[in-house]
């Protein structure tokens, strides 16, 4: 009877939080929520003047430039954020070797594996600038935050880093990443804010 | 009232949290008589008009800003990287 059987699975950060479906308002939808998984994730922080040489490093490894402004860069398969003076998220695609990289990054740079610890999802759909303006306290106008334009504040007292990906069919693209154990809070923000519009909660793997 | 982050842009006061006057010279910490750390650590002035003052962008970029400020208008007359002040209260 000494079995062990371990009931331990993987779980998706918007496993019991959200569900692929749709809510609210009925009709054409005024919002689409796509809920992203399996990114890979780090923080990169660079050492005492060492940003030039991770720059450099991460331009000849991965092809794309540390911004140095609020923005993300969007690369093949990996995709740089700006997130403070001299910090980046390191986002990939895939999990898949994504830490050989980061020790080689870790060179010049404290280097952080995030991979589980954040929650994300794209916001599209033509009424998601007035969504989002229930909750966020920039100015999100396309005149004011372009494409590629990202930010650290707060939605609902939860951080949250946001970016403006190239506009689709429906007008803007967003995406936005929140602390894995914050996600059951931001939803309950979004359920609440897009129920008005009506939303299509769809999931990016399927 | 909103504070210009020189690394983010206009924000609202709510994401940085406030600590205080930003030019206290600590005494030098052998030397200094008692009543002269006491006056460091717990004796604030309060004043009306111009204040230089350090803020952080917790909900932002992380970074510690000193802010000058007007405490009668509430202006927000300067920002800059408090990394710039090497020394002093930061």
């Amino acid at each position: 009877m000494a079995e062990t059987a371990t009931s331990w699975l993987p779980r998706g950060a918007w496993a019991g939080v959200a569900e692929p479906g749709a809510f609210g308002a009925t009709g054409e939808a005024g919002i689409v929520a796509t809920l992203h998984d399996g990114f890979g994730l780090a923080t990169l922080i660079a050492g005492p003047g060492a940003a030039p040489a991770l720059s450099r490093l991460v331009e000849a490894r991965l092809g794309i430039a540390l911004p140095r402004t609020p923005r993300i860069v969007l690369g093949r398969g990996h995709d740089a954020i700006w997130t403070g003076p001299e910090q980046w998220w390191l986002r990939a695609a895939a999990r898949d070797g994504l830490l050989p990289l980061l020790d080689e990054l870790s060179a010049h740079a404290a280097v952080s594996d995030q991979s589980h610890a954040r929650a994300a999802l794209r916001l599209s759909g033509p009424r998601v600038r007035d969504l989002l303006a229930k909750g966020v306290m920039l100015d999100l106008h396309p005149a004011v935050f372009a494409v590629g334009d990202a930010a650290a504040t707060s939605i609902a007292h939860v951080g949250v880093q946001l970016w403006r990906l190239a506009d689709g069919p429906d007008g803007p693209v967003f995406e936005i990443m929140v602390p894995r154990s914050m996600a059951g809070s931001f939803w309950s923000w979004l359920a609440a804010s897009a129920g008005a519009f009506g939303c299509i909660v769809a999931d990016a793997a399927k | 009232m909103r504070i210009t982050c020189p690394h983010c842009g206009a924000r609202d006061a709510q994401e940085f949290s406030y600590l205080g006057a930003a030019d206290l010279a600590r005494p030098d910490g052998m030397a200094a008589s008692e009543a002269a750390m006491v006056d460091y650590v717990y004796l604030r002035d309060n004043p009306r008009g111009r204040h230089r003052e350090l803020w952080y962008h917790g909900a932002g970029c992380r970074a510690w800003l000193v802010v000058g400020r007007d405490t009668f208008t509430h202006a927000v007359i300067s920002v800059e990287p408090a990394k710039r002040h090497a020394g002093g209260a930061a």
